[in-house]
C-alpha cells in the first residue's frame, strides 16, 4: 500500500505537472487544482497504464478519493 | 528513467527559473523526433498551452477552434503538440459539447473570430435517427451546410471531419454495407460531405484514418461512455496528427520540396561500389521494394511536389544509375536540384533551397543512414527528416505517415511544376554563359499574359494567398469569399499574371487585388500584391507595376497607394515600392509602411516582358 501510494503520487505529478503535488488517502478531487472531471479521465488511464491494470466504468464511478484508488489498485495486482 | 521522464523534469525545472522558450525549444524537438507516448504528448501538449497563455513562444498563433459533437477536451492538447513540433504555432480552442452551431454563431459575433475551424461530426443522431435513411443524410449534410456558411461569413478556414463507425454493429460485417445498412449510412454521408463541401475547404476522412490504425486500436467504447469522447489515447495522437496536416493544407499549404538520398534510398547497395547496373532495383524482394519507393516518389512530382537529391557520392557516380540503369523509375528529368558530392548534407540541402528559391521549412528529406539524418536535424531544424527504418519495404508508409503532402486540391500549376523546375535548370544555365544581365533577361523572350481573375483561377489565387511568404507586401490571407467581396467593389482591380518564355510556361506567378480607398475614390489603395518567387529578378515585379499603373490611369484614379506589411518572411519585398518609384509617406505607423504613387506624369518601371498578343519587344520599354 505505501508503494503504491508513492508510485501513485508519480502519475498526479505527471499529470498536473507539478512536482511538489503530495497526494494523501484522504485527497480528493476538491483538494487538487484542476482535477475536474477530464482530468479525472487522463489520471485513471495514466494510472491503468502505470500499474498495468484496467478499471471497469462502475469501479471508476465509485472512486471518492485516493485511497480508494490505492485500494482498488492493491486488490487488482493481489487478483492478478 | 526513460529519455521523456528526463524531459519532462527539464522543462518542469525551466518553468521554475522562468526560461519557458527554452522548454518549448525542448518540446518542439521532442516533439519532432517523435517517440513520445501518448500520455506524453498530452504532456507536452498542456506544458506548451500553459507557456504560451503565459505569453512565451513567440507572437499569438493562427487561432484554431475544435467544434465537435463528441468531447475535444484531449484533442486541444495534442493538436498543441503535434503541431508545435511541425513548427505550426497554433493557439487552439475547443467549444462545448455539442454546440456546433452555437459556438459558430457566437465565435462569428466576436471581434477576432478563429482563422480555422474544426468541425467533428459523430454518428449519434444519423445511427440512431427515426427518420428514413435519405432523410437522415439530407438531415446531417442540412447542419453542416449551416456551420460551413456561418464560417464562411466570419472568414474562417472549414476542416471539416467524416463520420465514421467504431464496429459494424447488429447487421454484421455482411449487411451493415448493404444499401441502408449503418455503414452504407456513413459512407453515403460523408459522400455528400464530399460533394457539398465548401470550396478550398479540407476533408478528413474519419473512416480512412481510423481505418489505417485499426478501430479496435484507434477507438476506445469506455472512453465515450466516460466522457463521450470515443478515441483511445493512440488515437486522439493519431487524429491530431490528421488534424494539423489538414491545418497545414489550409494555411501554408502542403511541403513542397522531397530531397532524397541515392545509395540505399532510391536503390540497394552502394553504386560507387557496384556501378550502375549493379545497384538493387526491380528483380530482387529488395529491388522491387526500392523501384515502388521511386514511383511513390514520381507520383509526387506529378502532384507538384519538387524533387532533389542529396548524396555522398562523387557527382558521376551518383548520375549513371538514371543514365544507364534501365530499372530506374525517376531520371533526370524529375529532378529539379542535384547535389551529389562530399560536402555536410546541411549544407547541401541549404544550396538546394537557394537554387529553387524555397523555404527550408517547405523541405522533406529522406535517407537511409541515421547519422546523415541527426546531422542535418541538427544543421536545419525546420527541415522535416523522415525516419525511415531499416527496411526498404517501409520506406513508402514512413514517407505517408507524416502527412506532409496532404493538400485542399491540385491545380494545373501543381501539376506542371515538376516540368517548370527541370526547365529551369536550363534556364540557369544559360545564366551562366550570357554576358550582361539584359542580355539575359532579353533573351528569355519572356511573354506576359495579364488577366482579370476569373471563377477559374479563383481557387488558385486563394491558395497563393493562403501561402506565399516571401515575395508578399501585406500577407493578408483572404478566404475565397473575401476576394469575391473584393472584386465585387466597382472600381476594384482583380489581376493574375501568368509568364512564359522560351523555356516554358511558368504559369500562373503573380496576384494583385487594389480597392478605391475608402477616403477617397480617385485613389486606388493596392491590398495584396504577391509574385511566385521562381520568377523573381526578371523584372517581373516592374512590369506588374507598368501594367498596374497603365490600368489605373485608365480608370480614372489619379494615385496608387501601396503598403509593405513586414513579417518574418518578406524582408525581400521591404524597398519593392521604393524601387517602383512610390513616394514613402510620413505617416507610416510602427505596423505597416504606406507608399504613394502620383499618377500624372509618373515612369513606367523599366522591365523585359512583352504582353501576350504584342509583337515581341514592341511594348517593352526595357528592351525598347
Amino acid at each position: 500500500m505505501p508503494d503504491t501510494l508513492a508510485r501513485l503520487n508519480e502519475v498526479f505529478q505527471q499529470v498536473f505537472d507539478d512536482e511538489e503535488l503530495e497526494i494523501t488517502p484522504e485527497t480528493s478531487a476538491k483538494d487538487v487544482d484542476g482535477w475536474d472531471s477530464l482530468m479525472h479521465v487522463t489520471l485513471i488511464v495514466n494510472a491503468e497504464k502505470a500499474f498495468g491494470v484496467k478499471f471497469s466504468s462502475s469501479e471508476v464511478a465509485a472512486l471518492k478519493n485516493v485511497g480508494d484508488l490505492v485500494h482498488l489498485i492493491d486488490s487488482r495486482k493481489h487478483a492478478g | 528513467m526513460s529519455t521523456a521522464t528526463e524531459l519532462f523534469k527539464r522543462t518542469s525545472a525551466l518553468r521554475k527559473e522562468g526560461r519557458l522558450d527554452v522548454a518549448l525549444a525542448m518540446l518542439r524537438e521532442a516533439m519532432a523526433r517523435g517517440g513520445l507516448s501518448p500520455e506524453e504528448v498530452d504532456r507536452a501538449g498542456r506544458f506548451i498551452r500553459k507557456a504560451r497563455g503565459e505569453g512565451a513562444g513567440g507572437e499569438p498563433g493562427l487561432r484554431v477552434h475544435l467544434l465537435g459533437q463528441f468531447t475535444t477536451s484531449w484533442l486541444v492538447p495534442a493538436v498543441t503538440a503535434v503541431g508545435w513540433g511541425q513548427g505550426i504555432a497554433s493557439d487552439v480552442e475547443e467549444g462545448g459539447y455539442d454546440l456546433v452551431l452555437q459556438d459558430l454563431t457566437r465565435l462569428s459575433a466576436s471581434s477576432e473570430p478563429p482563422g480555422v475551424v474544426v468541425l467533428f461530426p459523430w454518428n449519434n443522431r444519423l445511427l440512431n435517427g427515426s427518420a428514413q435513411a435519405g432523410d437522415r443524410v439530407a438531415d446531417e449534410l442540412a447542419f453542416w451546410k449551416q456551420a460551413w456558411e456561418i464560417a464562411g461569413r466570419m472568414g474562417a478556414r472549414v476542416l471539416q471531419v467524416g463520420y465514421d463507425w467504431m464496429a459494424p454493429g447488429a447487421e454484421g460485417y455482411a449487411l451493415a454495407a448493404e444499401t441502408g445498412g449503418t455503414i452504407d449510412l456513413i459512407r453515403s454521408v460523408n459522400t455528400a460531405i464530399r460533394q457539398n463541401r465548401p470550396p478550398g475547404s479540407y476533408f478528413l476522412d474519419l473512416e480512412l484514418v481510423s481505418g489505417m490504425m485499426g478501430r479496435e486500436a484507434f477507438y476506445d467504447p469506455r472512453r465515450y461512455y466516460w466522457t463521450k469522447q470515443p478515441f483511445s489515447e493512440r488515437g486522439v495522437v493519431r487524429l491530431a496528427e490528421h488534424v494539423v496536416a489538414g491545418i497545414r493544407a489550409l494555411t501554408t499549404g502542403p511541403k513542397k520540396v522531397l530531397v532524397l538520398d541515392l545509395d540505399n534510398t532510391l536503390w540497394g547497395g552502394v553504386v560507387g561500389e557496384t556501378g550502375p547496373l549493379g545497384v538493387a532495383l526491380g528483380d530482387s524482394p529488395d529491388g522491387e521494394a526500392y523501384r515502388a519507393f521511386q514511383k511513390h516518389a514520381k507520383a509526387l512530382s506529378k502532384q507538384g511536389i519538387v524533387l532533389a537529391l542529396a548524396s555522398k557520392n562523387n557527382e558521376a557516380d551518383g548520375r549513371e544509375p538514371f543514365e544507364k540503369n534501365p530499372d530506374m523509375v525517376l531520371s533526370l528529368d524529375d529532378i529539379a536540384a542535384a547535389e551529389i558530392c562530399w560536402e555536410p548534407k546541411g549544407s547541401t540541402i541549404r544550396r538546394i533551397a537557394q537554387t529553387l528559391n524555397l523555404g527550408l521549412d517547405s523541405f522533406v528529406f529522406v535517407d537511409d543512414n541515421p547519422a546523415e539524418r541527426e546531422q542535418v536535424r541538427q544543421a536545419i531544424p525546420e527541415v522535416a527528416v523522415v525516419d525511415v527504418p531499416v527496411e526498404p519495404a517501409e520506406y513508402v508508409r514512413a514517407l505517408q505517415a507524416g502527412l506532409w503532402f496532404e493538400t485542399t486540391g491540385l491545380t494545373d500549376a501543381d501539376r506542371e511544376r515538376a516540368a517548370q523546375y527541370a526547365v529551369e535548370r536550363q534556364r540557369r544555365e544559360l545564366q551562366q554563359t550570357a554576358g550582361s544581365m539584359e542580355d539575359y533577361l532579353r533573351s528569355l523572350e519572356m511573354l506576359a499574359d495579364v488577366r482579370e481573375i476569373d471563377e477559374a483561377d479563383l481557387m488558385r489565387v486563394v491558395q497563393l494567398l493562403g501561402k506565399t511568404n516571401q515575395f508578399n507586401l501585406t500577407t493578408r490571407r483572404h478566404t475565397r469569399e473575401e476576394v469575391v467581396r473584393m472584386l465585387d467593389r466597382p472600381g476594384s482591380i482583380g489581376m493574375t499574371l501568368r509568364v512564359e518564355d522560351r523555356f516554358g510556361d511558368h504559369g500562373l506567378v503573380g496576384v494583385l487585388l487594389a480597392v478605391p480607398s475608402d477616403d477617397d475614390p480617385q485613389v486606388l489603395r493596392v491590398d495584396t500584391w504577391l509574385m511566385s518567387c521562381r520568377v523573381i529578378g526578371r523584372t517581373v515585379e516592374e512590369f506588374t507595376c507598368a501594367d498596374l499603373i497603365d490600368r489605373a490611369e485608365r480608370m480614372g484614379y489619379r494615385k496608387i497607394l501601396g503598403e509593405f506589411l513586414p513579417t518574418k518572411k518578406n524582408a525581400l519585398v521591404a524597398e519593392l515600392y521604393d524601387r517602383m518609384g512610390f513616394r514613402r509617406l510620413e505617416s507610416s505607423d510602427g505596423a505597416s509602411v504606406l507608399y504613394a504613387l502620383e499618377l500624372a506624369g509618373s515612369a513606367r518601371p523599366v522591365h523585359y516582358l512583352t504582353p501576350k498578343g504584342a509583337a515581341i519587344g514592341a511594348e517593352s520599354v526595357g528592351a525598347a
